[in-house]
């Protein structure tokens, strides 16, 4: 790290740029009229937002612009919005997001170039009115940097994103302030995609022509870096950390190629040194993937940054394929904010719409099935049944879908300039996604039952005695199922069975369900934050789990089990076909950071994912933890202000998480190696 | 199945302390010495016991396998072992005690690398055998004073660095480790000590020091003993390598 960027990193982890940070929000008047068209109102308010912005210049900055005018007012009135509301279905805030936005075209050729495509129509003069926004303030900024007598920003601000990036801070600095402006616009989840793809070909030229030596290419890079560490505590989604910032190193090109670069590594160098939760790394790999690079992401998951987050491409690709995407398109795959695979510039994809929850499925057909059922395969045979029918109910619950427009996004994706379209009416691909949650526990639950009703003769209505009191006056039975029984997670057939058998179902029921766009669902195995809300909401259930007991995040085992250890848990974890679920959700393994006291342990580390990878596992994340730190940092926040933990699907600091998740991530701790 | 059987206490996979590659470790339960700071005494008995954890019921430590069965559970995932060097390791308690077990499991291992860890405090004749039974043995010489060694382990430390000189001489690689106990063992004179006793050892791959850890008593508790180590635990042990580096051996601290 340079002085230079020390300096700035200490700047910025003392917030003193949040002393520019005004209270007051744009004028909404302008745009919250009646009459106009909705996206009309999304460009007038990027243009108020933009206008309201002082320009800012930190000491030291390579890479400016810095938000200064948090407040956003909605283009709605409030009673227009309770409107639309009852007429359409909202997802989240009802804004775009959650999607990988194409900059490589916008970055080479500018947005001028762009503009100069834009007709008349209402809808063009809508994109014109957004680009004109976005070079109004940057030529504000390039003012700026000349007053402070920053040729160097000045030059570099007179150029770009107007024009096309010839250089390398040229490229950082366009994808910053388009990045900026998609905030800006009222987007969130604002992911990066493929930056060392886009980036590559301006780092390389400038190397070549001997513009810039590495050491300065990678001051640069760690100064864009910073620049995402800026504002981001502005965008949370659903907890602090979760801003959606994430970037995609590595993995194969359209074209089939090893995208694996020199910026893939810088960028992960980086990500080392600055030692901060944005952005949020993603490493694509495949069985084809040489072991140093695993090494190079075991740095990272030894400090405990809680990523890289893996993808297998093996596993990824052909199952984006099998979905209907193309082959080149699949090979180009991003992820969103968590670990949703999704198609940069291509896909409207709103992988999050729903979720099942599978101990909830499991526990109601237990119920209806249980008492007369003479084998378990009448019990699954019920799970199943329910399963399609919860599909199926949910899959015809999202019509009428309605987002917020953003006419300056739709500039980053395919067809929405030419057909005059905007991205939030959709794109190549519109597809839903359903998360799976509590995988592990629905899979313990079926085992448990049928090791204690099937095998070893425990009537039915005790067992539902039990559950039904909460294990209260039942507790010798309560810890027969909890720790006598296979668990998923432990290479145990007669759990695992389970796990296989209900994502088998689960990927059965989506087929043949169109949403209203012409898309498909897809199902996953992630769970974003409904493992809290799915747990909080279950009673008992026959794995020896308490009412109310959380439910695990993502695709992991179950909390409070007794594991063998990571060997075991990978095998059980890869038994599925992951192709078939590939809405995404990883496996999360926590490690002890005494794992990593010894320095051949990154080299073990970096073979265990190598081994998942090539026994077909589709995403892995990695958490270093010291349990002792995660409770004295509840204790005493303060000492502990920059303590990473990775929570369902991002990297957030611990102290800044509501306490049902730092709990939550404690409890994992007792699963740890 | 079939064949010896054996008490173990704990299979751990990923081990990353136990020699090289990605290995589970078998942890073999009873051991013949009472060293005052074993931070795993639920190995000392051999016979199985009753744990009371601080949550969740008391569970039964030490469950007894036979050869077969435990020889599948640990190929079961060779294939971790095959692509990163790997293999298993015997632990404990001390592992050679049950050496007809071990030994035959070690035999239905063919092919995998195994090593392990051992007191050396065995019979002559286990000592030799295991020695060429595994690839790689992975011995603790606590103290090389006599006095100190009985004090603080029940027993003279005679046998162990009998087997010790056997290791120097032989041909199969080994490590040596010392767990470093504030004011027991980490003084110069034990390191020189040591030191000499290793000098020109052809197949010694490094000396590891193991600095003493106070969450050693951890378990006593739930094994029904006390903790009383008899020494300062709250002193940093030394770890004085500078013998070792005198002789060129290599040398690090875990």
């Amino acid at each position: 790290m340079t002085e230079r960027i020390a300096a700035l990193k200490r700047y910025q982890w003392d917030k003193r740029h949040h002393a520019f940070r005004v209270k007051e929000a744009p004028d909404a008047s302008g745009y919250q009229r009646t009459g106009l068209p909705d996206y009309e109102r999304t460009a007038l308010r990027l243009k108020a937002s933009l206008e309201a912005e002082a320009p800012v210049l930190l000491p030291g900055e390579l890479i400016a612009f810095t938000r200064t005018v948090p407040a956003l007012p909605m283009i709605y009135t409030k009673q227009e919005w309770e409107d639309i509301r009852k007429k359409h279905t909202i997802h989240e805030n009802g804004n775009v997001c959650n999607l990988s936005p194409d900059y490589a075209p916008v970055i080479a050729s500018g947005l001028l170039a762009l503009r100069d495509k834009l007709t008349d129509a209402p809808y063009h003069r809508a994109m014109a009115k957004s680009i004109d926004a976005v070079l109004d303030l940057t030529g504000r900024y390039h003012q700026e940097a000349l007053k402070a007598g920053d040729m160097a920003l000045a030059k570099v601000l007179a150029r770009v994103p107007a024009h096309g990036a010839r250089s390398f801070r040229e490229a950082l600095q366009s994808l910053r302030v388009l990045h900026f402006a998609m905030w800006c616009e009222g987007n969130y989840h604002n992911t990066l995609g493929r930056f060392d793809q886009y980036m590559m070909p301006y780092l390389e030229a400038d190397l070549k022509a001997g513009n810039i030596t590495q050491d300065g290419a990678f001051e640069l890079l760690e100064a864009f870096f910073l620049a995402c560490n800026r504002d981001s505590d502005l965008y949370p989604g659903m907890q602090q950390g979760d801003n959606g910032q994430s970037m995609v190193l590595g993995g194969i090109t359209p074209e089939g190629k090893d995208g694996f670069n020199l910026l893939s590594e810088m960028c992960l160098k980086a990500c080392q040194d600055l030692k901060l939760i944005d952005p949020k790394i993603n490493l694509r790999v495949s069985s084809q993937t040489p072991l140093e690079v695993f090494e190079l992401g075991t740095e990272l998951t030894r400090l405990g940054l809680g990523f890289p987050q893996y993808e297998n491409d093996d596993v990824a690709i052909p199952g984006l394929m099998r979905l209907g995407y193309e082959e080149q398109d699949a090979r180009d795959y991003a992820v969103a904010a968590c670990w949703e695979f999704i198609i940069p510039g291509k896909g409207m994809d709103v992988p999050n719409i729903g979720a099942l929850s599978f101990a909830e499925v499991v526990s109601d057909a237990l119920k209806e099935a249980l008492p007369d059922a003479a084998s378990m395969k009448e019990v699954t045979q019920a799970v199943e049944a329910v399963i399609f029918a919860r599909v199926s109910e949910l899959a015809g619950s999202f019509g009428s879908l309605y987002i917020i427009p953003s006419p300056f996004m739709s500039l980053f994706f395919e067809g929405c300039l030419d057909k005059g379209r905007d991205i939030s009416l959709g794109c190549k691909y519109n597809n839903y996604g359903f998360h799976g949650t509590g995988l592990a526990t629905a899979a313990d639950m079926l085992a448990a039952v049928e090791k204690a009703v099937f095998e070893e003769g425990l009537p039915v209505p005790v067992l539902f005695a039990a559950l039904e009191e909460d294990f209260k006056g039942y507790e010798a039975l309560r810890d027969t199922l909890r720790y006598d029984s296979p668990k998923m997670g432990n290479d145990d057939d007669k759990a695992d069975r389970y796990a296989v058998g209900l994502l088998d179902m689960f990927s059965r029921a989506v087929e043949g369900h169109r949403n209203e766009r012409g898309g498909i669902f897809r199902a996953g195995t992630g769970s974003a934050m409904y493992y809290v809300w799915h747990g909080s909401e279950l009673g008992a259930t026959p794995d020896g789990r308490r009412k109310g007991e959380p439910l695990p995040a993502n695709y992991s085992p179950s909390l409070n089990v007794r594991l063998n250890g990571p060997l075991s848990l990978i095998k059980s974890f890869t038994k599925p076909d992951l192709s078939r679920v590939i809405n995404g959700g990883p496996l999360t393994i926590e490690f002890s950071d005494t794992v990593f006291r010894n320095e051949e342990a990154i080299r073990k580390v970096a073979q265990l994912v190598m081994m998942f990878i090539r026994l077909g596992g589709h995403q892995l994340q990695l958490n270093t933890v010291n349990r002792d730190q995660l409770l004295d940092a509840q204790e005493h926040p303060g000492r502990h202000r920059d303590l990473i933990v990775r929570v369902w699907g991002w990297s957030g600091y611990f102290v800044e998480l509501d306490k049902c998740y730092q709990d939550h991530i404690i409890s994992r701790t007792e699963l740890g190696v | 199945m079939g064949g010896e059987k054996g008490i173990i206490f704990d299979i751990k996979e990923f081990a990353v302390y136990d020699g090289p590659g990605i290995r589970t470790t078998v942890f073999m339960k009873g051991c013949p010495l009472r060293c005052r700071w074993c931070h795993n005494p639920e190995g000392l008995s051999k016979e199985p016991q009753m744990l009371t954890p601080k949550e969740g019921p008391p569970r039964l430590s030490g469950r007894e396998w036979d050869a077969g069965e435990l020889a599948g559970r640990l190929l079961k995932d060779r294939d971790f072992y095959d692509m990163s060097g790997g293999g298993v390791t015997f632990s404990g308690g001390e592992p050679l005690w049950q050496w007809p077990f071990v030994r035959e499991v070690v035999s239905r291992l063919e092919g995998v690398h195994t090593a392990v860890e051992t007191s050396g405090h065995v019979p002559d004749d286990v000592f030799e055998e295991a020695m060429n039974a595994f690839n790689l043995v992975i011995m603790d010489i606590k103290t090389m004073d006599e006095k100190t060694h009985r004090a603080f382990t029940g027993s003279g430390n005679a046998l162990a660095l009998s087997h010790a000189r056997a290791l120097c001489d032989g041909d199969t690689p080994f490590i040596i480790r010392l767990p470093l106990i504030p004011g027991v063992n980490d003084s110069l004179e034990n390191m020189e000590a040591v030191a000499d006793l290793l000098e020109g050892a052809k197949k010694l791959l490094r000396v590891e020091m193991l600095p003493y850890h106070q969450t050693a008593g951890a378990k006593h508790k739930m094994a029904g003993l006390v903790y009383d180590p008899g020494f300062d635990t709250f002193r940093d042990p030394r770890a004085r390598i500078e013998p070792f580096e005198l002789l060129g051996i290599p040398v690090k601290t875990l």
